[in-house]
């Protein structure tokens, strides 16, 4: 093959994660001869992809028995998946100090049929996400899967009148600090492709891009939330005590004291990871009104919670990370305003880039790996032109029950959104009942208002950034923008006093000469909480260098 | 038409330590569990190449060549996706477990046939190399090529550009730099730093995942060394560096600070003096009080059991090695006091029959001049010299080559020397790797001391392993200890054990020499100590003759730039700024009067230096940025303003004897990594500190 002909490929999968590998194995398990490229901006598979996490085991049968009836015999897969889940804890925290477990509730919940059940994980693996994805990139690889590390995708080519995207431009590498080409400057080559399926993950910016330009619709703005996590090396009788099959999900304290204390939606939780290790992390709704609120606060009050403490207390981080998870659903998912397909033309939206989880299950592995089957199948499937694509996948999406599932829980996170968790809560118990509410962007709930809980001490994002092994080419563009100082300096500061520099988990922006800045932009772990927290949606993540974000092994 | 030979080296990815690398057994760590990535200055010897072919307009090739197991391949690729034509993988079992030596060696036999049979046995090609590899770290495999294939090595370049027809080279000299060129291709290239490394594109990364790699093992290449036979050193052991607990001392006065800064320098000054005046601490056998003493091996265990053998040997009441019978073995074998295996029993006694040192003969310091002094780095390694002199009972020897070097010989006979070697010759006015390292071969090889040590400066890292391997002996680099022990299981008497930090310091490596005539180590400048020097010192100087005709010159040299202007990261004080610093001005004041200051009160070179954020303000050159992604230091002393701390940051200076930190945050996490720290603004504390220092 000459050189051009390597900016060529059949299939283009942008994200090798959980969706965009599994569409890549579905694929190639039905049309061995398909030709298949799945391109990543972190530098190895996995890299970029953290989770709590804990995965419906009927789905990975579904994806891999067609690869290998005895997939799950494969040593890679006993190492991934570290075990079932035996006990499942859904606690309610009050205060530093009280806990109930009201796993009862939800027990009795599933029994009459009522929406919360899903909340159950009976029988569901415990992983780490990024293990999962190093195990689905190997496979997808042997199977004959190009595995394309280390290049960023910065836009879709997309022709508007025959509703169909022609490929997508790569960033350009070797750009200065004010954006000059260097003597080693490389520009981004443009890789064309018949089909193009973009899994990129939660607030994916080829996917943003894509939404404007096929003009898709959301019925109702994506909701976000912020999930910080660590990983905590315990001893041998902390993890005995914790046991290894726990898993742990605790509402309340520190994020909502009904009455009395914040109004946060969200919750902390625990899993073994196997190793004596316990993953601690905090997921909290974007819509937090407190200006002064660090989710990595919250975090902190969760490990000095009496409950948690006894497990995690002298215990060493060694590993860190955050990331954003769409939590809006059903109403939040980006569709072809004429056909209602996820995606147009030859272009499809997987796992959270379409922003399938499921928030009364809090999960959405499973999801986006049925959103990898569908668009597999629709691609191996589709005899028209690859302009049906979308629909297809969309039926596909369909018949695998995954629209009929994000339907059923539907109205619980705007009805929280909407009324806070004391009112939203019982409110969503009447499921398919709840009334209809549209909420307003994350970032606009933010008010002057401060959160009871503010630790005395500030959390080490410094330790956390190491822990989570990103780096950046120090010398490339700051790949985060401001639009308008004056907003900063003018509007936010004053009234919010520059809730970026506190809720960024990763510490990158300071204050430098009197001035809000992305200061450290190779700090950045790719969560791009500040592009939708910023409360005058005033910064925009833009795409650094390949290879550039956290390494996460084990998250 | 020039062709291009780069050569690349996977290794373990130093800056990207898991808490499981380090074996909980040992505290050292565990190489297979990090990650591989190629070599950083690989990337920049690649980068090189390709502007090299660039501005020649060369239509010839790039070919990477790469030693290691098949995983190495990978290397291979990451050439091949950014500006390599065709790849070599050089892999074989045999190849294993070698020494530099035993690298370079099948390295030139694979250059050779590469010559022969990809470019067609054309002339015209460069060998081009990073300048080291973070795992080894020894910077000897390029220089040791250059000498098994007799052609010109420019070392530690930086640059180059293409005037009339020939490449030059802009390379690192101690304290300058200097613009040469080779008087003939083929020449080795080793680059130090290269700012612009190649980015891969996509295409060709796909292009590089489906091309097929030349695979070569051992009998491809027939070459004479390799692997662990070939090898002229062996790793005795492997050991975690000693951990440094820091003080975290609050202070609440500039003053205070001022004092303990004087005190401790004063104080290290004395505990200098008393280093270096240090007596032999290891006696030969012939001299030892008990005949089967043996308190000078290598690990603790080994001193157990041979302390356990001469007690039972007592017991026995064995006189001599020649009455242990096999019948006295098997009673020591069986007694519950020993639990030796039969083998380890009869090393042990072999090694207990041995009394004369392995090695005879002089210990040797390679002098080096600059600008007409002796560089200090010679004064340091006489003081050591002397030290493992008197413990072997034999004499200092210094050889020395320059265009008139009488002058020196007193000053080296007042620092330690026992006896000058001096090689004059009007060819000798520069200095130049092939004509230096003739001149000294041929008086090395002449008189055979049983030591030579080179000081680890630029020269001398590419001194050393050319002579060594003309020579074939086993060299150590940039050693930090060097101590004589007796290496009893594998039976040598008084060798030269050569300490070194490897794998980015991480661990630590004691090696020892092995079929060679002479033990050879460079040290690291600044560990070991000059002694007092003593101007009635007695010794006499030698006159070599020597053999170089102009042909053995093998540079040109273009210019010399000495600068002063240069940044010294060596330097005793490296007082550094952060993004505390608010502002340029502010960075540039207050470390300039420090600084000066510092320097000044404690009688040290002081350099600045500053941390990423500081340098991505843009307070200061990118050249003083200290820290992981900058430059590793370990100066004497510290001093951190407005720097908070990062781990990346802490890494980057943990060798540091003394931290000091100004902060204004009293949760600054650098208080917690430091000895002493002041919690305040950089501008008032500054200046009440510099009035305190005068």
């Amino acid at each position: 093959m000459n050189q051009s002909d390597y900016k060529k490929t059949s299939v283009l999968i942008v994200g090798a994660g959980p969706a965009g590998l599994s569409a890549a194995i579905t694929l190639k398990c039905k049309n061995p001869n398909a030709k298949i490229c799945v391109i990543d901006k972190s530098h190895e598979p996995g890299n970029h992809n953290l989770s709590g996490a804990v995965i419906e085991s009927e789905v990975l049968a579904q994806l891999l028995r067609p690869v290998d009836k005895n997939w799950a015999l494969d040593p890679l897969a006993k190492d991934v998946l570290v075990g079932k889940v035996k006990r499942d804890n859904i606690m309610f925290f009050l205060g530093k100090k009280f806990s109930f477990n009201i796993f009862f509730v939800m027990a009795l919940a599933k029994k009459f049929g009522i929406c919360f059940g899903q909340m159950l994980h009976g029988d569901d693996y415990i992983v780490s996400v990024s293990k999962l994805t190093k195990w689905f990139a190997g496979i997808a690889e042997k199977l004959g899967v190009e595995i394309v590390t280390g290049f960023a995708v910065e836009d879709i080519i997309y022709d508007s009148q025959k509703d169909i995207a022609i490929g997508v431009k790569l960033v350009d590498q070797g750009l200065d600090k004010d954006g000059r080409p260097q003597p080693n400057y490389v520009k981004g080559e443009v890789i064309s492709a018949d089909a193009i399926v973009l899994a990129e993950g939660c607030d994916g910016l080829v996917t943003e891009r894509f939404i404007e330009k096929a003009a898709l619709v959301r019925e109702m703005p994506q909701l976000y939330s912020l999930g910080v996590k660590e990983l905590i090396k315990v001893s041998d009788a902390q993890y005995e005590k914790f046991t290894s099959g726990r898993v742990v999900h605790a509402m309340g304290y520190p994020l909502w004291t009904p009455v009395l204390g914040p109004a946060m939606f969200g919750g902390g939780i625990m899993y073994p990871m196997g190793k004596n290790q316990i993953a601690v992390g905090m997921i909290v709704g974007l819509d937090w009104k407190y200006c002064d609120f660090n989710p990595q606060d919250a975090l902190t009050n969760f490990k000095n919670h009496s409950f948690v403490k006894k497990f995690i207390a002298g215990g060493t981080i060694v590993q860190a990370g955050a990331k954003m998870i769409p939590e809006g659903g059903y109403y939040s998912m980006p569709r072809d305003a004429r056909t209602s397909a996820i995606g147009s033309g030859n272009v499809m939206l997987l796992g959270d880039s379409a922003g399938l989880v499921n928030m009364m299950k809090i999960k959405g592995l499973h999801n986006a790996i049925k959103s990898g089957i569908a668009a597999g199948t629709a691609i191996a499937e589709n005899t028209q032109s690859s302009v049906a694509l979308a629909s297809k996948y969309t039926e596909l999406l369909n018949r695998l029950g995954v629209i009929n599932e994000m339907r059923s829980a539907r109205k619980f996170r705007q009805a929280v959104a909407k009324l806070g968790p004391l009112f939203g809560m019982p409110l969503a118990s009447l499921g398919q009942k709840t009334p209809k509410f549209t909420p307003e962007e994350d970032y606009k709930e933010l008010s002057s208002k401060k959160y009871k809980y503010k630790p005395a001490k500030n959390y080490d994002k410094d330790t956390f950034t190491a822990m989570a092994a990103t780096t950046h080419r120090e010398e490339q563009p700051s790949h985060l923008k401001i639009i308008n100082r004056n907003t900063c300096a003018q509007k936010c500061t004053p009234k919010f006093n520059s809730p970026c520099i506190t809720f960024c988990p990763a510490g990158v922006y300071e204050t430098v000469a009197g001035q809000v800045s992305p200061a450290n932009p190779s700090n950045c772990l790719h969560c791009k909480t500040c592009q939708r927290k910023c409360p005058f949606d005033n910064i925009r993540w833009t795409v650094p260098e390949g290879s550039g974000g956290p390494r996460y092994q084990n998250m | 038409m020039s062709n291009f030979i780069v050569l690349v080296k996977q290794v373990p990815d130093v800056t990207q330590i898991t808490d499981n690398a380090f074996d909980p057994e040992t505290g050292t760590l565990v190489r297979g569990r990090l990650a591989s990535v190629i070599n950083e200055l690989d990337t920049c010897a690649l980068a090189m190449a390709y502007r090299m072919k660039d501005i020649s307009n060369s239509a010839g090739k790039i070919i990477a060549l790469t030693m290691g197991p098949p995983m190495a391949a990978e290397v291979l690729r990451y050439s091949l996706a950014r500006c390599a034509d065709k790849v070599v993988l050089l892999t074989d079992r045999a190849l294993g477990g070698a020494d530099t030596w035993a690298t370079a060696n099948p390295l030139a036999f694979a250059i050779r046939k590469i010559v022969k049979e990809l470019l067609g046995g054309s002339d015209d090609y460069y060998v081009v190399a990073g300048m080291q590899s973070v795992d080894g770290d020894t910077a000897q495999v390029p220089a040791q090529i250059a000498s098994e294939l007799e052609i010109p090595c420019i070392a530690y370049a930086t640059d180059v550009e293409y005037n009339s027809g020939r490449f030059e080279f802009e390379r690192i000299i101690s304290r300058g730099s200097q613009v040469v060129s080779p008087k003939t291709t083929p020449a080795v290239i080793t680059v130090a730093k290269y700012e612009y490394p190649l980015f891969a594109s996509f295409a060709a990364t796909r292009r590089a995942n489906e091309t097929e790699l030349i695979q070569w093992t051992a009998a491809d290449i027939n070459a004479a060394a390799v692997g662990i036979s070939g090898s002229k050193t062996r790793v005795i052991r492997v050991y975690p560096p000693g951990k440094t607990n820091r003080k975290c001392q609050k202070l609440d006065t500039p003053d205070a600070l001022a004092k303990i800064l004087k005190e401790s320098f004063s104080k290290s000054d004395d505990s200098k003096a008393a280093l270096a005046a240090k007596t032999a601490d290891y006696i030969l056998p012939a001299k030892r009080a008990k005949k089967f003493d043996k308190s000078f091996e290598g690990t603790q265990k080994e001193n157990n059991d041979y302390q356990a053998l001469a007690g039972l040997l007592d017991e026995l009441a064995i006189k001599d090695v020649s009455e242990i019978t096999e019948d006295v073995k098997e009673k020591i074998l069986d007694s519950p006091a020993a639990s030796f295996h039969k083998k380890a029993l009869g090393d042990m006694l072999a090694s207990l029959s041995l009394r004369e040192p392995a090695y005879n003969g002089q210990v040797w310091v390679v002098a080096e001049t600059n600008d007409g002094k002796i560089h200090p780095a010679t004064f340091e390694l006489l003081g050591k010299a002397r030290h493992l002199a008197d413990s072997l009972d034999t004499r200092v020897g210094v050889v020395i080559a320059g265009e008139n070097v009488q002058s020196y010989c007193k000053d080296l006979i007042a620092a330690g020397a026992d006896c000058v070697y001096t090689a004059e010759d009007k060819l000798l006015k520069e200095f130049d790797p092939a004509s230096y390292s003739k001149v000294f071969e041929q008086i090395i090889g002449r008189h055979w001391p049983q030591i030579v040590l080179f000081a680890a400066t630029p020269r001398g890292r590419v001194l050393a392993p050319m002579i060594s391997y003309k020579l074939s002996c086993g060299l150590t680099a940039d050693c930090t200890g060097l101590e004589i022990r007796d290496s009893s299981r594998k039976a040598q008497t008084a060798v030269l054990m050569q300490s070194r930090p490897a794998l980015g310091g991480n661990v630590m490596a004691t090696i020892c020499t092995k079929d060679s005539k002479s033990q050879m180590a460079s040290a690291r400048s600044g560990v070991m100590k000059r002694l007092a020097p003593d101007p009635n010192r007695q010794g006499k100087t030698i006159n070599e003759p020597i053999k170089i005709t102009d042909k053995d010159i093998s540079l040109d040299i273009i210019k010399t730039e000495m600068s002063s202007g240069s940044v010294n990261l060596a330097a005793g004080i490296i007082v550094s700024g952060g993004k505390g610093m608010q502002n340029r001005d502010n960075y540039e004041k207050l470390l300039a009067t420090l600084s000066e200051s510092l320097s000044k009160s404690l009688k040290t070179p002081a350099e600045r230096g500053a941390s990423r954020a500081a340098v991505e303000q843009g307070f200061v050159d990118r050249i003083h940025q200290v820290g992981q992604t900058g430059t590793s230091i370990g100066p004497k002393l510290y001093f951190a303003l407005g720097i908070s701390g990062a781990i990346q940051h802490m890494i980057g200076v943990a060798n540091s004897e003394i931290i000091v930190a100004i902060n204004s945050d009293p949760n600054a996490p650098i208080f917690r990594h430091c000895d002493y720290y002041i919690n305040g603004t950089v501008e008032d504390v500054v200046p009440k500190l510099v009035k305190a220092l005068a």
